[in-house]
């Protein structure tokens, strides 16, 4: 049985209209009008126990409202899913004790008060025995380098040891599905480094499901052999990250360097040129192009080493979802 | 049973911890008191009663409302709004607990540090005021007090419950929360004993459930009503607890889909 199963998920937003201006306010005060918006249109997948996939789209492709979905916190407008064996929106508490839902702009941590007291609320919440609490909190604490943050009122926390503790609150009960909703933004290099090994380790010795969405194409690159791309609710693609490349990356990079100068404008031929300095230049070539132009490069010019890349997936993603 | 407690305790430790929010809440209350007492004083003046109290009852309601004030209207009614506007409320929803118990536990920590502080002030005050205080003399009026008491402070807090809830269909509901808030201290007789009203609105006021949050239990406490009545009370503030309670957990249910459905 997959540990998730989402079949035709339709999710509709129901948003009030507001006329521009003061007469809009008032009029709209007697007279609502409602649009219905489709975040999530017919999308369907399967992820097996275990997997860590990457969840793709720009800002407002729908990516957030699949994940509350699948966590419970939204009912579908149509089709159906089930997570580790349940309905999700059922919010039956079986369910929830397996699953946890980490979005990095919330919070579920008390402020005023040490980290450690939130843990403790949260081991009563999963009823986790004081031994098995014990245990996941040193294994937490170590794998994500807290340990001295852990009686310091949350307010006095960095964003970064702030995440790492959000982390650990919802990981204590040792979820199997792991849903994580940009987990690293506003981190620095550094941290968000900390917390991509951390979630690779907590995969791996677990075998736990995870889901993550991330702006941030490290992370999809370093974590993720799957990646599901939506785009305005639709599911584009799902499968290998590599794959991905192929399909949507027409062109490849050719990188030339020469004994002698070049200009720019005799290079033009062979493909488009993106950068070109005096005895450096770099090229997009359509794919089936690469062998003839990288032919031309050697027979007419003075070419003194030549590499064929593959283009970056970020670029492709960023151009994907058209800029950002 | 075990999370309430950790919820209790940690809300505890949250509002100890918020020294200055602590002690400005609790000076707000005491200047109220104060006021109270002058304004009564003043009133009084050698009078021996007024309107039905002596001195000494009036000066021991005015003290008695501190103590009700902090048990029945302290809550954490602005944190559900808060939270229901910033979406917080998620981060409940996806974990196995329930709300309603959740939210309770953290406001009867605060209801605990508050009457503590309430009892401390009112002996500072008596120890000061001319005139005696009134205490009652047998044990069912502590015990019926302390029920009625109890019962209030049960039924204000669904009552907020509600009133907070609608923060799930409007962005506006502080404003509600606000003057409902106000209304209801002014209905429910902390400001002054509701037999100083004319007759017919002391009648339209019993018909609603606010006199009942604290004039009735102050009155049970002065040893103004028989024991009848006051079983009488207890009743009625039964009756309005089930109703208010009825209520709070049919707007979370539709709030909490309206939510699901809207997105948050």
């Amino acid at each position: 049985m997959p540990a998730l199963d989402v079949k035709d998920l339709t999710k509709d937003y129901r948003s009030p209209v507001k006329e521009p201006g003061l007469w809009g306010g008032v009029k709209s005060l007697f007279d609502r009008r409602y649009k219905d918006t489709r975040a999530v249109d017919a999308v369907s997948f399967k992820i097996e126990e275990g997997e860590l996939v990457g969840f793709l789209g720009a800002n407002g492709a729908g990516k957030t409202t699949t994940l509350k979905m699948l966590s419970g916190l939204l009912t579908p407008t149509a089709g159906a899913a089930t997570a580790l064996g349940h309905v999700p929106w059922r919010r039956e508490a079986a369910f929830q004790k397996k699953i946890s839902l980490v979005m990095g702009q919330r919070t579920q941590l008390w402020w005023e008060i040490p980290a450690l007291e939130t843990f403790r609320l949260n081991q009563a919440i999963y009823g986790i025995p004081e031994p098995d609490f014990r245990r996941n909190l040193d294994e937490l604490v170590e794998l994500l380098d807290l340990g001295e943050h852990l009686a310091v009122p949350v307010k006095k926390l960095s964003l970064g040891q702030r995440m790492r503790a959000e982390m650990v609150a919802a990981l204590l009960h040792q979820p199997q599905l792991l849903l994580l909703d940009e987990p690293t933004i506003g981190l620095d290099v550094i941290m968000q480094k900390k917390v991509r090994e951390f979630v690779k380790a907590y995969n791996k010795r677990h075998n736990a499901t995870i889901m993550l969405t991330s702006h941030n194409m490290t992370d999809v690159v370093e974590l993720c052999k799957r990646v599901i791309v939506i785009e305005r609710g639709v599911l584009l693609y799902d499968g290998p990250l590599e794959r991905l490349v192929e399909r949507y990356a027409d062109h490849k990079i050719v990188r030339v360097r020469f004994h002698s100068p070049v200009a720019a404008a005799d290079l033009r031929p062979l493909g488009t040129v993106v950068s070109a300095g005096e005895l450096l230049a770099v090229l997009e070539v359509p794919r089936d192009k690469v062998p003839a132009s990288a032919a031309a490069l050697l027979r007419s010019y003075p070419v003194a080493d030549l590499d064929v890349e593959e283009v970056d997936i970020d670029d492709i993603v960023r151009r994907l979802f058209g800029g950002s | 049973m075990r999370k309430y407690l950790v919820a209790y305790s940690i809300s505890l430790q949250e509002t100890l911890q918020r020294r200055s929010t602590l002690i400005m809440d609790r000076l707000g209350g005491f200047a109220v008191v104060l006021s109270l007492y002058s304004f009564w004083s003043a009133l009084l003046g050698d009078k021996p009663s007024f309107l039905g109290y002596t001195r000494d009852e009036m000066i021991s309601y005015v003290l008695v409302i501190n103590v009700l004030r902090a048990l029945v209207f302290t809550g954490r009614g602005w944190q559900l709004v808060g939270e229901i506007s910033n979406g917080k409320i998620s981060s409940y929803l996806v974990r196995p607990i329930s709300y309603h118990a959740y939210a309770l536990s953290l406001d009867l920590a605060q209801k605990s540090v508050h009457v503590v502080s309430a009892f401390f002030e009112v002996a500072l005050l008596a120890a000061f005021i001319r005139g005696g205080l009134y205490l009652p003399g047998h044990l069912s009026t502590w015990l019926l007090f302390a029920l009625s008491a109890i019962l209030a402070s049960l039924i204000f807090f669904f009552m907020e419950f509600i009133v907070s809830s609608l923060a799930f269909w409007t962005s506006e509901s502080g404003g509600p929360l606000f003057c409902f808030e106000l209304f209801l201290q002014f209905a429910a007789g902390a400001f002054f004993p509701l037999d100083v009203l004319p007759e017919f609105a002391r009648r339209l006021l019993s018909a609603t459930p606010f006199p009942y949050l604290v004039f009735f239990p102050a009155r049970i406490f002065l040893e103004k009503v028989s024991t009848g009545e006051a079983a009488r009370v207890l009743a009625i503030e039964a009756a309005w607890l089930a109703v208010f309670l009825a209520g709070a957990l049919y707007i979370w249910r539709a709030g909490v889909s309206s939510y699901a459905a809207e997105g948050g």
